[in-house]
């Protein structure tokens, strides 16, 4: 009985012994915070097996959904100590026009399977609905996919119609999808452009921690 | 003869079938099924020889595919219900499909007929750059390809903007784009001096408005042309779709089925994806109505078909679809490389010669990973199809085409990851000729003649 064998259970996506094994743990007052540390290299390891396919989305899906239930476990003891909070909360669809979801949905699950607590809109979604859900989630992030060159200017709405509601600054807009590149973000005025699911977790951190920062100096200056 | 199975009896069901939560489709029937099916048939993919020569394989990935699809059924998006197909519906529509249509019109018309493994009647070639463009460039592109002479059937480039305004899906400016594309297309089929060629068309058309918009038998898409409607990957459709059906078999056109099944994604591998190519013909049958179905299974990180994992599974798709049915399909080719590389006419190449040997029809070249602004040319287009032509006509087996695949994938797959992206339709072409350059010309001559030495017997 051991992180390591919980570990394991999650990378081979064995959800009942997954849960088994965190209770378990827990019941023998193992530190949560050890183990999500753990838990957090293990999806690492799966997300760089995914990137170069030596597993397929349904391989890395289900190793996701072992430790969401792990996750579920680990919750309550991990809010006693005051940790546990998500990385960030993300609204995400595919805009306006625009049915494809295949990418936005790896995205999901790589911002899931990294901590986020993400909504999912699916596809064709209003610009002023992705604003709409953001307002109601107390979101962090809006994440939009857009796959065609006729539903990229959905974007641009969606960063318009922030500004216009004054509500530009209360959230990170990241966009990506294959036709949209680094000079389109910075046309719009995007936050951030991720060119694959894979980077997505670790840029939309950084991109975070960058703003903390920025607003914890500014906060010391006045 | 043209009949959409059963229509409104299938229609019905996106109402009536079973309720299903969109979150469990994929993860919870589709995938364990599918998981089940490569077992129970022993699908086993072989990358040693990406052209098997195994009928008891065809006949078997059959089996698995009709399985999968008689059990998982079609996932609506909108009704959230699952439309399902029985055995003796499958049998049915089987039954009553056409093995052959006269498409086009006039003296442009051309019968298109099922096709068997080693076939020695040429494959239909459909022309497709499968990209958008800067509207500047379309007519010009649409005359380049339309004066290919192995051209039975087109489908035309994407409209970004027109009248200098970008286009944006399912509103008024799609509307505009469209008609601007078909009448690109019309006026360039009538100064090749080819009036009534096939089209497919139009692809600026993103959203059912801009299709519907389009249907006119004077100035627009006939009804000898046809549209391609998408099945979501992996099965899943939209009412937005079925609106489209519904509106092609009414109005009278042909129409094709589009998918894309994702290596490394739900399909997980090579097994699944050809599984899934299988199941996607029934779909298009029976659900769609569709006169033919176009694949274009593609790698999830490269967005291509001509490395070997997504070539097994053409091959072997192709020969259980033959074998056991007489329906129509084209292979769809995504290249990794872009224009004017030797790379992206060795992949066509490749990706022509699998697919006629095991039975396909060709729909040529997406280049550049399908995802750059006027990046593709009919030259590599027209590659495949003389590959395609030359190896019916040679009635080459499915042995030698494993050899000169094996030698091919060895000119290209290992720099499939950082292929070459190459330059755009402007760059090697002659945009108010609408011919290739003499450089681009020349490198297409040279793979050609490379091909020859390699066992292609080209009549020209
Ligand atoms: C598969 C596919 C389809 C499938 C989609 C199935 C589905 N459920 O999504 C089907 C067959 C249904 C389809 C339909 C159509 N398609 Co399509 N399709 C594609 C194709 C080949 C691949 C897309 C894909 O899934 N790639 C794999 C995924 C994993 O990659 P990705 O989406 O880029 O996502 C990755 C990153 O970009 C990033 N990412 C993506 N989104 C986000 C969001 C955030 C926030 C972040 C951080 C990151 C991120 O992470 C992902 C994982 O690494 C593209 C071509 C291409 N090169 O993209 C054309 C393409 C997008 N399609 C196109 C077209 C025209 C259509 C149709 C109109 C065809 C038709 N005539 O009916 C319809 C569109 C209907 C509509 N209104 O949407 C065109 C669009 C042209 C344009 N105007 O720009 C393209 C570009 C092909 C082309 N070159 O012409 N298509």
């Amino acid at each position: 009985m051991s992180v390591e064998e919980l570990c394991q259970a999650v990378e081979t996506g064995d959800q009942k012994k997954s849960k088994l094994l965190a209770q378990k743990l827990m019941d023998e007052g193992t530190d949560p915070l050890k183990i999500i540390s753990s838990l957090i290299k293990v999806m690492g390891k799966i997300g760089d097996k995914f990137s170069r396919l030596e597993i397929f989305l349904p391989e890395m899906m289900m190793s996701g959904e072992a430790m969401s239930e792990v996750v579920q476990i680990l919750s309550p003891h991990l809010k006693r100590k005051g940790a546990g909070q998500p990385k960030g909360r993300v609204i995400l669809g595919t805009v306006k026009g625009d049915l494809h979801d295949i990418g936005k949905n790896i995205v999901k699950l790589m911002l899931e399977s990294n901590f986020f607590e993400v909504k999912d809109l699916g596809v064709d979604v209003d610009s002023t609905d992705f604003i709409k859900e953001a307002e109601t989630m107390g979101a962090d992030i809006i994440g939009a996919s857009s796959l065609m060159s006729t539903t990229l200017p959905h974007q641009k709405e969606i960063i318009d119609i922030l500004k216009e509601l004054g509500l530009r600054g209360k959230y990170k807009v990241v966009i990506g999808g294959a036709p949209t590149t680094q000079e389109w973000a910075d046309d719009i005025g995007a936050d951030l452009y991720c060119p694959d699911a894979g980077s997505a977790p670790k840029l939309i951190i950084n991109l975070l921690k960058t703003t903390l920062k920025k607003a914890s100096m500014e906060e010391m200056e006045r | 003869m043209s009949n959409p199975y059963r229509l409104w009896e299938i229609q019905q069901r996106s109402n009536t079938g079973p309720f299903c939560d969109e979150n469990d489709f994929l993860p919870k029937i589709f995938v364990p099924k599918l998981k089940e099916v490569i077992k129970k048939y022993e699908i086993k993919y072989d990358p040693k020889n990406p052209v098997p020569a195994d009928d008891d394989l065809a006949d078997r990935l059959w089996q698995a595919g009709w399985e999968l699809f008689r059990e998982v059924g079609l996932y609506n998006t909108d009704t959230h219900r699952i439309i399902k197909v029985s055995d003796e519906e499958i049998k049915e529509a089987l039954y009553t499909a056409s093995d052959r249509y006269w498409v086009g019109s006039g003296k442009d018309a051309v019968l298109w007929k099922h096709r068997q493994v080693e076939d020695t009647e040429p494959p239909f070639c459909i022309f497709s750059p499968d990209c958008t463009c800067s509207e500047e460039l379309h007519y010009s592109m649409c005359l380049a390809f339309l004066k290919e002479p192995l051209l039975d059937g087109f489908c035309a480039p994407i409209l970004e903007d027109s009248m200098g305004l970008k286009i944006l899906s399912a509103s008024p400016f799609e509307i505009n784009g469209s008609t601007q594309h078909i009448y690109n297309l019309r006026l360039a089929a009538k100064q090749v001096g080819r009036p009534g060629v096939f089209l497919v068309a139009v692809g600026t058309a993103e959203h059912d408005s801009g299709q519907i918009a389009v249907s006119n038998n004077e100035w627009g898409v006939r009804t000898s042309d046809s549209r391609i409607i998408g099945t979501l990957t992996e099965f899943k459709t939209a009412d937005t779709l079925f609106n489209r059906v519904v509106h092609c078999h009414q109005y009278g056109c042909y129409v094709g089925n589009l998918t894309g099944p994702i290596y490394g994604g739900w399909c997980g591998g090579s097994e699944g994806v050809a599984v899934v190519l299988v199941a996607y013909s029934l779909n298009g049958l029976c659900i769609y109505g569709a006169n033919y179905n176009q694949h274009f299974p593609f790698h999830l990180n490269w967005v291509s078909n001509t490395t070997r994992e997504l070539l097994w599974p053409i091959a072997v798709a192709g020969q259980a679809m033959a074998r056991n049915s007489k329906l129509l399909y084209t292979s769809n080719g995504f290249a990794n490389a872009g224009p004017m590389t030797e790379m992206l006419f060795y992949e066509t190449a490749c990706h022509a010669l699998v697919s006629t040997v095991t039975s396909w029809h060709l729909w040529e070249m997406a280049s550049a990973r399908n995802k750059f602004r006027n990046r593709a040319t009919p030259l590599e287009a027209r590659i495949g199809m003389e590959v395609g032509h030359a190896v019916a006509r040679q009635g080459m087996t499915r042995e030698q085409a494993n050899e000169i695949t094996l030698k091919l994938l060895d000119k290209y797959e290992s720099r499939a990851a950082d292929a070459p992206m190459g330059v755009e339709y402007q760059e090697c072409y002659d945009v108010a000729t609408a011919l290739p350059t003499q450089e681009h010309f020349d490198m297409y001559r040279r793979v050609k003649d490379e091909l020859a030495e390699m066992g292609i017997e080209f009549p020209y």
